[in-house]
């Protein structure tokens, strides 16, 4: 009887721990970009061939990872009905660059950086549409 | 001589004439919310691209679908493994027209309602969709909003038994796009 009682509130015991750990996991916010190690650090040009020589590979190696791309700022957009901030850097390329979309909070680094600048910026590739795109960025210089 | 002249000069001026007319971004924001009463599930993706024509309607949008952020990272991660299958299906795309153009006046600042038509692509399933959006007129700058409501089903976007009662089974999209002239 007393076997059979400890079994039960062991039993017990995991099932609120597993409530507890599918609750955390429920609630866990999205990994904040700007505190996560970077898995690469590179130009905007060089990313952008790579995606230009090969997709495929590119976005095995590059989707979904932080990385910090260095470039010229081609174009600071504004975006005052949605408070979006986004910048194109330069690649050399005339038809396509790489976009980086910005965390809300971020858009005042952004509203200091001039055409022409050379800057460092960190966040997450999504892919490639026309640019290759990052997400969830920050400035870093 | 003074042909090539001609020639070279109605070249330029056709093609200053025709790149006036179209309208380009690489930041447009597009938003869903594919929500109930008992959880709120919405998206947004910040860096849609889409071009138009103001002379003859034509409109295309495009969009990265691991581009979408979300508030919790389950749902993000839920929506690209086994909804949107995103690795599948990368991109989604909406190819279509303006039917009533040519009631936009580009030269006159102000709000301009427009009708548009075309095929959705979602989850790699093609679908006709119609709706109406806005364009805001100011200066150069063109911005177009629209939103509509598709059927998940009709994009083969599957949801499970477990959480039927959390997501909806239409999603209402929003879309901002803040076009410029393209230069």
């Amino acid at each position: 009887m007393k076997n059979w009682k400890k079994i039960l509130l062991g039993l017990v015991v995991i099932a609120l721990a597993a409530a507890c750990y599918g609750y955390y996991l429920y609630n866990k916010q999205p990994a904040d970009v700007r505190k996560l190690p970077l898995d690469y650090e590179l130009t905007a040009t060089v990313l952008l061939e790579e995606f230009n020589k090969d997709e495929t590979a590119a976005n095995l190696k590059y989707l979904e990872k932080v990385i910090a791309v260095k470039g010229k700022v081609s174009e600071v957009k504004l975006e005052p009905s949605t408070g979006q901030a986004t910048v194109i850097l330069e690649t050399g390329d005339p038809v396509a660059s790489v976009t980086c979309s910005f965390y809300d909070d971020e858009v005042d680094a952004v509203k200091k950086l001039n055409k022409g600048e050379a800057v460092i910026i960190k966040g997450k590739c999504t892919g490639k549409l026309m640019d290759v795109i990052l997400n969830k960025c920050s400035v870093e210089k | 001589m003074k042909k090539i002249i001609l020639v070279i000069s109605t070249m330029i001026l056709i093609h200053t004439s025709f790149a006036q007319n179209r309208y380009f971004t690489k930041a447009g924001a597009v938003s869903f919310k594919a929500g109930t009463a008992l959880e709120e599930i919405d998206g947004i993706n910040k860096s849609a691209t889409c071009i138009f024509d103001g002379t003859s309607g034509q409109i295309e949008f495009a969009l990265l679908v691991k581009g979408f952020e979300f508030k919790r990272s389950l749902m993000q991660e839920h929506f690209n493994e086994n909804y949107l299958e995103s690795n599948k299906f990368p991109k989604s795309t909406f190819k279509g027209k303006i039917s009533n153009i040519d009631k936009v006046n580009f030269q006159k600042d102000g709000n301009y309602i427009v009708n548009v038509k075309g095929i959705l692509e979602i989850h790699g399933i093609k679908n006709e969709i119609e709706t109406t959006g806005s364009f805001k007129v100011s200066g150069e700058t063109v911005l177009s909003t629209a939103e509509f409501t598709i059927v998940l089903e009709d994009y083969k976007i599957d949801i499970p038994g477990v959480v039927k009662d959390k997501i909806s089974k239409t999603a209402n999209i929003k879309v901002t796009c803040s076009n410029t002239v393209l230069k």
